[in-house]
């Protein structure tokens, strides 16, 4: 017995010295010659949908997306401003007509030529009903695509629309390899101009793709970018601190702490588009009464909830934020002033004192903290204040049948620009799908579509901020936090830098 | 033993007809539009009215579960609304990850688990006992969030010896051998301590039966006694715990898998719940019922090995 005991531990302790003594995985980042591999991991919480812009949206897949396909159009991530990327220049001869010229010699990772037949056909399976594309809504204002030479295209839009720029800067609105999509399918074998070349997708596990060495605009320092799917975001930490991924991005508020004691670990941080907010059912009783939701704005102390976030949030009255297109600086303040006081007194004067009141919020991202904190401040003021959590699934059904009192929601302006933020979200022609609060104001509406059907910039962003202001005015929504975009990556990643949207491009990245 | 396994078979094509049947309509019944999700927020309704179209959510819920069970019927457990990829593949790329972690954790479970509760048995009430039951009583109670958790903090970012996550390495190779030891410990513990409180009282009721003292007044070397004699037949409530434990380890471990981040069937069937990818969790729910009826008849088999009283002819 106490022989087999000895051979029992013996073996054990083998097995624990051979797998002690051999280096873990984060050593061979070293190539034989000294010099680092030019390869890059990122820690995605969630796998891909697909690697086909037409047919997902979601910032996973766009995250991958953005590496292997280009759009015609970019926003700059420095000045917001959006510059021609595969397009050369534009014109319009008349405001519902584009004509964009494109730049020559560019081919797609198959070998095919990028021309104006393959915009045209971009474009026309996005729209077209049969494809179901998630986000076809983006381009429906497009009446139609014309192939007016080899390099040149002509949109006709159904009305003048002013964010149409914007609308084709969108990762959804890249442009693919037609002969590739007829084919196959581009969620598995995506065919792109982009940097980088599809090479391998796992499902559930990861993505691998390799420099594109014939990319137009030369060839990218990374060899290999691979995705890998950790679900679990402290584990995602935990491979940062052992070099098993090099980049996390969205760092969430609570492991911020941890993240920055990793000493070889640096955070980039910067304000973003993204609008988290607390919304009103306007169809609902007291909510439909402006003195109501005053009296809760005036309840409202923001500050103490963006506080909690550790600098992963910034306080702005404004619904269009300060990062996105339409906003100008005097809606910063516009809001309702944290005055308790006055806010008891209104709801005593409108004969709401202890009103119950339910806010829903879906169990994921921080929507559960900031409902205890406006559930502490509410009930503060003598409202007889209840939460509902929710899986998030079920919460998109009910918020869209307007199963609700009061929710917390948020948008991240993917295109950063206001009208696709207002009209969405408030816009009454959409009551009933993602105008969820069911704001119906006529101006307000007048005032989005002014924004939309003018091709005028100065004059767009005159209509976005007076609807901007509006909004603000009837306490329809009320911003909890604009979003402060994040990553953290090993020191020796150079070069990475994340745009306003949280999204990142990795051409210019290398290990050094 | 064939009757007994032609049996259970019509047992289980009852059982799978049914699952399918309770899981489709719940799916169905239950809050939450696959169509909102692949649209995301920014989905119109007019986007949404075209997924719902092309993914024929706009059928009758009963001749969806008929066209459903036709394919199943020839093997076809559909198509993923979330990627469009084959049920049945996204099922074989992950089942081997699942399966190793589940036979790892078995052997860290079986190993442990017999050998302590065995000698807690002949030495009761001893210092081993005591402590190996108290652990045994932990091991039941640590969540395994915390304990993988813990395991990889120790072993992974501060000693560095094994890497915090993934299974992707064959699991002959060393790398895949590393990968599966914590993932392995940490759901091998509990059933651990299971087993160790199963074989310490049944071994206990056994070595006290009449034919364990006549063959110690034969005099039959003690460990003979122990190993040969009352072992074997201490080990049939023992093998059903196994049998119960393998077979919802095969079900898919979400939280351990989700910890390490095992690319297993409880992540892909909690992905689907999540996103509500209704041909997704109908394949994986399927799966996992007609494992733990296959695990099921396995056990019955081997008590007939290890017990020659027990025979199903």
């Amino acid at each position: 017995m106490n022989n087999k005991m000895k051979v029992f531990l013996f073996i054990l302790l083998s097995v624990v010295l051979v797998t002690g003594c051999s280096n873990p995985s984060n050593s061979d980042n070293a190539s034989e010659n000294g010099e680092k591999a030019q390869e890059i991991t990122y820690a995605s919480t969630s796998d891909v949908v697909g690697l086909s812009p037409i047919d997902t949206n979601d910032s996973v897949s766009n995250n991958m997306i953005k590496q292997i396909y280009e759009t015609l159009f970019t926003r700059n991530p420095e000045t917001m401003e959006i510059e021609p990327l595969l397009a050369e220049s534009y014109e319009n001869p008349d405001k519902n007509t584009w004509v964009i010229k494109l730049k020559e010699g560019i081919t797609f990772h198959d070998g095919t030529d990028f021309n104006a037949k393959a915009v045209k056909y971009t474009f026309d399976q996005f729209v077209d009903p049969d494809r179901a594309a998630p986000r076809a809504s983006l381009l429906e204002p497009i009446k139609s695509v014309e192939v007016k030479d080899k390099y040149t295209v002509v949109i006709h839009t159904k009305y003048p629309y002013g964010a149409l720029l914007a609308a084709l800067s969108h990762q959804n609105a890249a442009i693919v390899s037609p002969q590739a999509d007829k084919e196959g399918d581009l969620n598995k074998n995506p065919v792109g101009t982009g940097p980088f070349v599809f090479e391998e997708w796992v499902q559930g596990d990861h993505v691998t793709l390799k420099g594109n060495p014939d990319y137009w605009q030369g060839q990218p320092k990374l060899e290999t970018v691979t995705l890998k799917v950790v679900p679990e975001y402290s584990t995602a930490v935990s491979m940062l601190e052992t070099g098993e991924v090099d980049f996390i991005d969205g760092l969430p508020s609570e492991q911020l702490s941890r993240i920055q004691s990793i000493e070889n670990a640096e955070i980039q941080k910067q304000a973003g588009t993204p609008v988290y907010y607390l919304g009103f059912n306007m169809e609902k009783e007291p909510f439909n009464d402006l003195a109501f939701r005053q009296a809760i704005a005036h309840a409202l102390n923001t500050d103490v909830y963006v506080e909690q976030l550790n600098g992963l949030g910034i306080q702005n009255d404004s619904i269009v934020g300060p990062k996105v297109f339409g906003y100008k600086e005097e809606a910063k303040d516009a809001g309702y002033d944290y005055d308790p006081e006055k806010a008891e007194q209104m709801l005593k004067d409108n004969g709401y004192a202890d009103q119950e009141i339910t806010l829903l919020a879906a169990n994921t991202g921080s929507y559960l903290k900031m409902a205890e904190i406006v559930q502490a401040q509410l009930s503060e003021i003598g409202l007889n204040v209840n939460i509902e959590q929710m899986e998030w699934g079920t919460f998109l059904d009910t918020t869209r049948e307007g199963n609700f009192e009061i929710t917390f929601m948020g948008w991240t302006n993917s295109t950063g620009d206001g009208s696709e933020l207002l009209y969405p979200n408030l816009h009454s022609d959409n009551i009933g799908g993602s105008n969820r609060l069911r704001y119906n104001n006529e101006e307000f509406d007048q005032l989005v579509d002014e924004s939309r059907t003018n091709v005028n910039e100065d004059e767009r962003l005159e209509s976005i901020h007076k609807a901007n202001m509006i909004a603000i005015e009837d306490a329809v929504m009320i911003p909890m936090n604009h979003g402060v975009v994040s990553a953290a990556y090993l020191d020796d990643v150079k070069g990475l830098k994340i745009d306003a949207t949280g999204q990142w491009k990795l051409y210019s990245v290398s290990r050094e | 033993m064939l009757g007994l396994i032609v049996r259970r078979f019509f047992q289980l094509l009852i059982l799978l007809i049914g699952i399918s049947l309770i899981v489709f309509m719940s799916m169905h019944l239950a809050p939450g539009d696959p169509a909102a999700i692949i649209g995301g927020p920014t989905a119109s309704e007019s986007d949404m009215e075209a997924i719902r179209e092309d993914l024929g959510l706009n059928k009758p819920v009963l001749v969806q579960y008929f066209d459903y069970m036709k394919g199943v019927v020839q093997g076809d457990l559909g198509y993923s609304y979330q990627t469009n990829q084959a049920v049945t593949a996204a099922i074989i790329t992950r089942f081997p990850n699942t399966f190793n972690l589940a036979i790892a954790s078995m052997i860290v479970a079986v190993v442990i688990g017999v050998i302590a509760g065995i000698i807690s048995a002949i030495k009761q009430n001893s210092w081993f006992d005591l402590s190996s039951t108290t652990i045994a009583l932990a091991g039941i109670s640590i969540p395994n969030f915390w304990l993988g958790s813990m395991l990889i903090l120790v072993f992974s970012v501060t000693l560095g010896w094994l890497p915090v996550g993934g299974l992707n390495a064959p699991f002959y190779t060393l790398e895949g051998m590393k990968q599966l030891i914590l993932p392995a410990i940490t759901l091998g513990t509990a059933s651990a301590a299971m087993i160790a409180r199963m074989s310490r009282s049944t071994m206990l009721e056994v070595v006290r039966s009449d034919y364990i003292r006549t063959a110690r007044a034969k005099g039959v070397k003690e460990k003979s006694v122990i190993w040969l004699h009352a072992l074997r037949n201490a080990m049939i409530p023992v093998i059903t715990v196994i049998g119960v434990n393998f077979g919802s380890l095969l079900g898919g471990t979400i939280i351990t898998e989700q910890v390490f981040a095992i690319n297993g069937i409880g992540r892909l069937m909690i992905d689907g719940i999540a996103s509500r990818d209704f041909p997704v969790v109908q394949g994986t729910v399927l799966l996992v019922a007609a494992l733990f009826v296959i695990v099921n008849l396995i056990v019955d088999i081997v008590y007939a090995m290890v017990d020659p009283r027990i025979s199903y002819e």
